[in-house]
């Protein structure tokens, strides 16, 4: 056999292993589950949701009627922070870029990629509970990511038989 | 026509398609127009592939893999009637000279998105032009004038401020010789602020725009001694014939015209005709049952010649005795030799205008009917109507005329004369452009440099902008408040839909502050603190008058919910005509014969482009025009003889020279021009409007000839001449084969209604696989393409609707364009006279789609509802799935589109993915537009119902040619439609089994006179 040939087939196997090999290791595969970014007002999930018990839709009040549970625009925080622990000073971070008519940057924890369409609202008339998919955010002093949020994450649920729920690509992705 | 039922008709999209010509050839056999390695023969080789590839693997090892930090950013104050996720829809009214629609925007966060036309609008009941949906884009346009400025020795323009402004603008206005310059705005309130202006300064107002319909004002006033520009009733029309008037495509109000025409075009022995006798190749003519080609200065011709058949020949209309009749019908006895069109057509045509006196309309007008001889055209058009009683029939001058055409070129002559006389001190200009359109020898350019102090209110700073001493940027139409009558009696209501994007103010406003700062004017101009309490405080008075009773609260709030008040539609006596006018048989002095000799140029107005206002915006740009398929450039259309006897093909440049003027201008090679004309788009060659429009094409406008102030558009002397150079056009069709199959389908009324399924061959086709059952929904679209006239609004629904980039002009060249739905234009016939059939070509959604069997990723595959899913994130860009679909309907990403200049970026929609660079994509039947239907149907606890989901293009279709929904219900329009016999698929023998269905287009080729029962020509 040709030597030549032999050494080309070998180099191009090696460049084909290493290469899938690369592309498997080097992928982003953590989906980011703990993610848990410092947010520019350290709100504390725990103290609100799990303390004060105040339900989930009081704040993201969205969840119910759109795609987007929504973060809530300021006068909401505003409707008891205007007299409770007004003193603190995040409170008056708070205060002071309701007033401007500012906003706060909150950073964004769970995050899909552009391609992936979730819908909140038809969720929740399903019945599943936000813990579900955010985990016991009322004991999270910094609200992180719970699960993976990925594809198959997803599907393992939607393929339940008792949830009857659709698995066609155009579910998610158009 | 070679075969005058269609039987075994050859259909072809270009003349090198139908002689297969050697290079067509080539470029036919090929898979795609041009191979992917053509990015890498100018220097790039393999090798240097490898490296890139290499360095790109290196580039990514080194990155950091966590994923960029995002941040939500929250209202303040979040308005109540927003939530984010959900769509606001708020009726509106968009008018552009002369043109206005009833709209519903769609916004998404306080953000205009989509435009929709307004189903209760009486005008365009639903559909919308083509140019109507592109203004979401206007709105975004970076290259808006910002804020107001002052221009300095240099030229420039510098930044002040409005207070800056006012101070000095509102001192020169009390000296006087104010006029205020603007196109026709339909608009009773802001007409009023406007005459409220000018009692506190002293001057008036000129209306003008370059695409005025005042040929036809002038022809009603000496015809019947009314200046008005009548509505034209074409639903109430049995035969219709035109005379060079494109009344589908940019005449008077087109939507309006193809949804009425369309009312008449049923499929049983009552359907309507459609004769066009044109120069050049319209929209109009494509759509035509018969269509005559005729010299532009024949026009007049046609019109006596028919006159003469009724009158003198067959002796019907109480006119036949009338000496001065007579008299002025002499000249016309033997017109048909003349014009080049058979005796025996023009009798049988006259006799089915009698037949259906009182039910047949004549149209004659618009750019190719402004000849120097224009207004003998109109009065003999206005004579024809009255002989066979269409006046007050069809023609409706007295009850609901059209309001909103009210420009004017004798205006502006008289401005320009005001001008040169040092009369005019101020002049402020509203949004039109008359150094742009405007050939310099009208002389207003010159006479500019007579005024004092020129304002320019306008979105950019264009070629009249140039000459401006201040710029008071109007708000864009989707900012402001503001009222239409566009007929009379029809009242809409224009509904901002964004906060201004820039430090602009609304004309009103300005006009509004100038008054209140000089003290002058009436109370309730200048004691308002905004345009809207004006506007709301006009309607105080005018509640009573449209007829509503009650607190004016709830009859705004109603008006701002239906977007219109139509007090002609009271007691539903909306659909009588006018009343019948006398006709001033004196005017019949001013008819004369035109000389015609040598080849002419007809100017026109293209769907796309229009009067040039909107050269800015890339949609519009890229939207092939219906007829030549050509973007983004301006071309001479001629005929194949005429080509020949020059020389030339297409592409080659050609000089036109007119008496005063030379332009050149790549040829292109038109079937079904008349063999002496050349045609000319306006619209083209702006050199100020932005990034995009500026440099494309050349100006038409520069060969408008001057008739002592009035435009000449048509029937211009030209030679032509071959300059030897060459400039490739961007035609995005013509490069495929068709290879004999059948994909348009035609019949004769005739023949339909013997068989319905005349013409359709079919094929007797198998499958070894068991067919997959349909549980649920199952998706399916038919179009019909005797309804379908081509307009092309749904190509720019679609683009508008699904974030479809514009690629340029290069690239069009190189088959890179990314429309996902296309008109295909097939020509039938002798490449000389052929007839036109226009489909609408999307993904057929096939239940056995080539395409997904070939996917190595599985990212395009079939949903349980019957849609061919595009899954982008799997796409790996192989293109095979684009190689096997027989339709041609799967597009690639060549670059990366999604890096939109900001601020555009704001009118994607953000339901749909914006796909990157390396990813094919495709017609999704509006999937998003599914999900919200299927989602409110959960809401309810049922099923969505038939008609609740409209795709956009569906939604945009003025005649309505598009039907969507659930095949699974027998009982929906869509089951119903593919239940039809007339009903068939492209491509059905490759058992790919499409979704989208096709009903033949039927056209009436048979004369409706009885006496013709069993006509026909050939």
């Amino acid at each position: 056999m040709n030597n030549h040939l032999v050494k080309l087939g070998l180099a191009v196997t090696t460049i084909l292993i290493v290469g899938a090999a690369f592309a498997f290791f080097s992928t982003p595969t953590g989906y980011n589950n703990g993610y848990a970014p410092e947010q520019p007002i350290p709100y504390d999930h725990s103290l609100h949701a799990g303390t004060y018990k105040i339900p989930c839709q009081y704040c993201h009040s969205n969840a119910e009627s759109s795609r987007h549970a929504t973060v809530p625009s300021l006068n909401i925080c505003m409707n008891c922070h205007k007299s409770v622990k007004t003193d603190s000073p995040w409170i008056q971070k708070i205060t002071k870029a309701h007033d401007r008519g500012e906003s706060i940057p909150w950073v964004k924890v769970n995050m899909l990629p552009d391609y992936v369409r979730f819908n909140h609202k038809r969720h929740l008339a399903k019945g599943v509970q936000c813990d579900t998919c955010h985990g016991a955010v009322e004991q999270m002093q910094t609200y992180y990511q719970k699960e993976s949020l990925s594809m198959g994450w997803c599907i393992e649920c939607h393929r339940r038989p008792e949830n009857n729920a659709p698995t066609s690509c155009d579910t998610c992705h158009y | 026509m070679e075969d005058q039922t269609f039987t075994n008709s050859t259909y072809w999209k270009s003349i090198d398609e139908k002689y297969q010509n050697e290079g067509w050839r080539k470029v036919a056999e090929n898979e795609f127009k041009n191979s992917p390695y053509s990015e890498f023969l100018n220097g790039t080789n393999r090798r240097d592939f490898l490296k890139l590839m290499g360095a790109s693997i290196a580039l990514a090892s080194t990155s950091c893999v966590r994923r960029p930090v995002d941040h939500i950013v929250p209202y303040a104050n979040r308005p109540p009637e927003v939530t984010p996720g959900i769509a606001n829809y708020y009726a509106s009214t968009y008018a552009h000279a002369g043109q206005g629609f009833g709209t519903i925007v769609k916004t998404r966060e306080g953000r205009p998105i989509k435009m929709e036309g307004n189903p209760s609008h009486p005008m365009n009941q639903g559909g919308l032009s083509a140019m109507a949906q592109a203004q979401v884009l206007s709105v975004y346009d970076p290259d808006r004038i910002k804020n107001p400025a002052k221009q300095n020795e240099n030229g420039e323009f510098e930044k002040i401020s409005w207070d800056d402004l006012d101070e000095q603008v509102h001192k020169q206005l009390r000296s006087g010789g104010v006029v205020l310059l603007t196109s026709s705005l339909a608009s009773p309130t802001t007409e009023m602020a406007i005459k409220d202006f000018f009692t506190g300064f002293n001057g008036r107002h000129v209306v003008w725009e370059p695409l005025a319909a005042d040929d036809v004002m002038n022809g009603q006033e000496a015809s019947y001694g009314q200046r008005v520009v009548p509505r034209y009733r074409f639903d109430k029309a049995k035969m219709v014939v035109s005379v060079g008037c494109d009344f589908f495509g940019t005449w008077i109000s087109p939507i309006e015209h193809m949804r009425d025409f369309m009312k008449g075009r049923k499929l049983n022995s009552n359907m309507n005709k459609l004769v066009v006798f044109e120069p050049s190749m319209t929209l109009t003519g494509a759509n035509a049952d018969t269509r005559l080609m005729v010299r532009a200065s024949h026009q007049v011709s046609v019109v006596m010649g028919l006159l003469y058949e009724i009158i003198v020949k067959q002796k019907a209309s109480r006119y036949a005795s009338d000496g001065q009749v007579l008299a002025a019908l002499k000249k016309f006895e033997n017109v048909a030799a003349e014009i080049g069109v058979e005796a025996d057509l023009m009798s049988a045509i006259a006799k089915d205008l009698w037949a259906n006196r009182g039910a047949s309309i004549v149209v004659a007008g618009g750019l190719a009917g402004r000849t120097e001889n224009a207004i003998a055209l109109q009065i003999a058009t206005n004579f024809l109507n009255t002989v066979l009683e269409n006046d007050g029939q069809t023609i409706d001058a007295t009850n609901i005329p059209v309001k909103s055409f009210e420009g004017s070129y004798a205006a502006m002559k008289s401005l320009i004369a005001d001008m040169n006389a040092g009369r005019v001190k101020t002049l402020i200009i509203n949004n039109v452009n008359p150094v742009y359109a405007l050939a310099k020898k009208f002389g207003f350019e010159e006479a500019l440099s007579k005024v004092q102090m020129v304002i320019y209110m306008g979105q950019h700073v264009d070629e009249t902008a140039r000459f401006a001493h201040y710029l008071a940027p109007d708000h864009h139409h989707l900012e402001n408040w503001g009222d239409l009558e566009l007929q009379k009696g029809v009242y809409s209501i224009q509904q901002p839909t964004i906060r201004p994007m820039y430090d602009t103010r609304s004309m009103q406003l300005s006009m509004i502050s100038w008054a209140y700062q000089a003290e002058v004017g009436p109370a309730r101009l200048k004691d308002v603190d905004s345009w809207l309490d004006y506007l709301k405080n006009a309607w105080k008075q005018k509640q009573s008058e449209v007829g509503s009773i009650g607190p004016f609260d709830v009859f705004w709030t109603n008006f701002l919910k239906e977007g219109v008040v139509d007090t002609s539609n009271r007691n539903g006596k909306r659909n009588h005509g006018g009343t019948t006018r006398k006709f001033l048989l004196s005017s019949l002095n001013k008819i004369t014969k035109s000389k015609s000799d040598g080849t002419e140029l007809v100017l026109f107005a293209s769907i796309g482009q229009y009067d040039g206002s909107y050269a800015n915006l890339s949609w519009l740009q890229e939207l092939p025009d219906p007829v030549t398929k050509i973007v983004w450039d301006s071309y001479l259309m001629m005929s194949p003889e005429k080509a020949k006897e020059l020389g030339v093909t297409d592409g080659h440049i050609v000089e036109i020279k007119t008496s005063s003027d030379v332009v050149s201008v790549p040829a292109f090679v038109q079937p079904g021009m008349h063999k002496d004309v050349v045609a000319l788009a306006v619209g083209l060659g702006r050199t100020s409007v932005g990034a995009v429009g500026d440099g494309i094409g050349v100006n038409g406008f520069t060969l408008v000839q001057n008739q002592s102030g009035e435009p000449v558009f048509s029937a211009i002397p030209v030679t032509i001449s071959k300059t030897g150079q060459e400039r490739e056009l961007a035609n995005s069709q013509g490069h495929h084969w068709m290879e004999g199959r059948q994909i348009v389908v035609q019949a004769t009324i005739k023949d339909y209604l013997k068989k319905a399924d005349a013409n359709i061959h079919k094929h007797k086709v198998f499958s070894i696989w068991p067919k997959y059952e349909y549980k649920g929904y199952r998706w399916a679209m038919s179009i019909d393409l005797t309804t379908c006239t081509g307009c092309s609004a749904c190509v720019i629904a679609c683009q508008s609707e699904n974030n479809i980039p514009s690629v340029g002009r290069r690239f069009v060249i190189e088959g890179r364009e990314m429309h996902w739905m296309r008109i295909d234009r097939y020509y039938v016939g002798d490449e000389k006279d052929p007839q036109v059939v226009f489909q609408p070509m999307l993904c057929q959604h096939c239940e056995n789609a080539p395409c997904e069997t070939v996917c190595p990723v599985l990212a395009t595959t079939h949903s349980d509802e019957g849609l061919n899913q595009m899954t982008y994130n799997r796409c790996v860009g192989t293109r095979y799935c684009s190689n096997n679909c027989p339709y041609k309907v799967r597009r690639f990403n060549w670059f990366a589109y999604d890096t939109i200049k900001k601020p555009l970026n704001l009118a994607l929609n953000p339901d749909v993915t914006v796909r990157s660079r390396g990813v094919m994509e495709k017609c999704t039947f509006c999937v998003q537009r599914i999900h919200v239907a299927k989602d409110n149907a959960k809401d309810e606890n049922r099923t969505v119902k038939d008609g609740e989901i409209k795709t956009a293009c569906q939604e945009s279709c003025p005649t309505q040619a598009i039907t969507f929904g659930n095949l699974n219900d027998p009982e929906s329009r869509i089951s119903k439609e593919h239940a039809q016999e007339n009903s068939y698929g492209v491509l059905e023998e490759y058992n790919t089994v499409p979704m989208v269905k096709y009903r033949t287009k039927v056209r009436n080729t048979e004369h409706l006179a009885s006496d013709h029962q069993e006509g026909g020509h050939s």
